[in-house]
């Protein structure tokens, strides 16, 4: 009789055992595919921005149109811009990443200053959101704007970078 | 000598059976469980990849773009379109063919900032996909129009702009002539052997499940490429873009009033803000096209163009 309860008892453990080695076998699976998956999305994430980002000047919450002659690819209304960052929290996951950015790059200027609706034109980057995180993706464009000069309005374009970050 | 109720078998044996059976059974499920969650990851990866892919249909000055896209197993893509929040979403499933069974999917890939017209399902290995900016009067967004290889248009009697739009995409399942028996008839001047009758000078698109009103081409063609559901979500979903965009617009013409740009279009962008809000169906298309194109040519005239 305790022979026998011995056995049963030794059995018992054995399933134990092997149970928990196959929980352990399939928690390691499972590890390996979530962080393969995690991988993935990553992967998805940074194909959208780069191809996003050769595109989004065209895109009518950015582009020029004919605002500033014709026949402007690759051209970045400030104003427009400006008036977007305004209105942002309607946009909220738009464009499917983090933020966007435009920079000027040339005429140069040393100190980053963020533009906002009391100092620009005088600011060299229009940021859509307040925050910058992740990795980014950019492209060069033309950044236009109206002046003014004496009651008479002209237009007047940069060299900027825009950039699309994503997390 | 066997006492009553003796099966024979010893209690260790009968308990590893039932245990072990009970592991088996276990393993069994677990791995049919993983391999519905492999494929459900795939359908929702495919599903994002191809909206990813669509980006660079984004148009520039060009008139249509098309390409084409091909997935290495037969794939269903489910359009779904809805119209909830600020821009609506454009939905898309897939489903794939494994072991010549189709993968059941309720994974959902969101884009707000895409606007697709095809069928409800489009079956195939091969897309074709062809954009066309759509400008009311400003550009609003590109139309994205999505159809199988296996299903084959043919456009009857077209103008002849329609026409040499169509040559120039070299889209091989968009025919002018030569059709095949069984390619969807899209007949522009009446006919009785008709799957779709397109009423130009109208701006009607007739087709089974009733019609559907359009203003330019790139709307008609939506119309002819859509499922007549989804065009008419699509369309309300371009009304919701249009709306957000007349009031950077509005915002942008105030703020540069500062540096002497002046264009006298407020109103007008606040009564297309305003129609773009009430819009319901896309019968009513026509009535906000008298104030686009009073906004348009006041633009055109103006001594500084907002865009």
């Amino acid at each position: 009789m305790v022979k026998a309860q011995m056995k049963i008892q030794q059995m018992s453990f054995m399933l134990i055992a092997v149970t928990l080695f196959f929980v352990l076998v399939l928690m390691f699976f499972l590890v390996v595919k979530f962080s393969g998956l995690k991988e993935s999305a990553q992967e998805l994430n940074e194909k959208n921005a780069l191809l996003l980002v050769t595109k989004l000047a065209n895109s009518p919450e950015f582009s020029c149109e004919e605002s500033f002659g014709k026949n402007k690819v690759n051209c970045v209304d400030g104003d427009k811009v400006l008036m977007l960052k305004e209105n942002i929290a309607k946009y909220e996951d738009f464009w499917g990443v983090e933020n966007i950015e435009i920079r000027k790059i040339y005429p140069k200027v040393e100190n980053e200053i963020i533009c906002t609706l009391s100092n620009y034109p005088n600011c060299n980057v229009l940021r859509i959101r307040e925050n910058v995180s992740g990795f980014d993706a950019s492209n060069f464009v033309t950044l236009c704007r109206k002046e003014g000069s004496e009651g008479e309005s002209y237009d007047k374009c940069e060299v900027a970078k825009l950039m699309v970050s994503y997390g | 000598m066997k006492k009553r109720g003796d099966i024979g078998i010893p209690f260790a044996w009968l308990f590893a059976i039932i245990v072990g059976g009970f592991i088996l059974f276990l393993a069994v499920f677990i791995s049919i469980k993983l391999i519905g969650t492999e494929q459900t990851t795939q359908d929702a990866k495919v599903g994002k990849e191809i909206g990813v892919l669509l980006n660079p249909l984004e148009t520039g000055f060009e008139s249509g773009k098309t390409t084409s896209l091909t997935i290495p197993t037969e794939t269903r893509i489910y359009n779904k379109c809805d119209n909830k929040g600020n821009f609506g979403r454009q939905v898309i499933q897939i489903s794939q063919k494994s072991f010549n069974k189709w993968s059941e999917t309720n994974i959902d890939v969101g884009f707000s900032n895409k606007y697709l017209f095809s069928d409800k399902i489009v079956e195939g290995e091969k897309f074709y996909v062809f954009s066309k900016p759509f400008e009311f009067p400003f550009k609003v967004t590109d139309l994205i129009y999505i159809t199988s290889s296996l299903k084959e248009y043919c456009f009857i009697d077209a103008p002849e702009d329609i026409e040499e739009e169509i040559e120039d995409l070299k889209q091989e399942n968009v025919k002018l002539e030569n059709c095949s028996d069984e390619s969807v008839k899209v007949c522009f001047s009446g006919g009785t052997d008709c799957d779709i009758n397109v009423r130009y000078n109208l701006g009607i698109v007739s087709k089974k499940e009733g019609n559907s009103y359009f203003i330019d081409d790139a709307l008609m063609y939506a119309a002819i490429f859509g499922d007549a559901e989804i065009y008419e979500c699509q369309v309300k979903r371009l009304m919701q873009r249009l709306e957000q965009l007349t009031i950077l617009y509005r915002d942008k013409a105030n703020f540069v009033s500062r540096t002497g740009c002046d264009s006298n279009i407020n109103s007008e962008l606040l009564q297309l803000n305003n129609m773009a809000n009430s819009f319901d169906e896309s019968s009513e298309l026509a009535t906000i096209l008298n104030v686009v194109e009073d906004i348009e040519g006041k633009n055109d005239y103006a001594q500084c163009r907002i865009w």
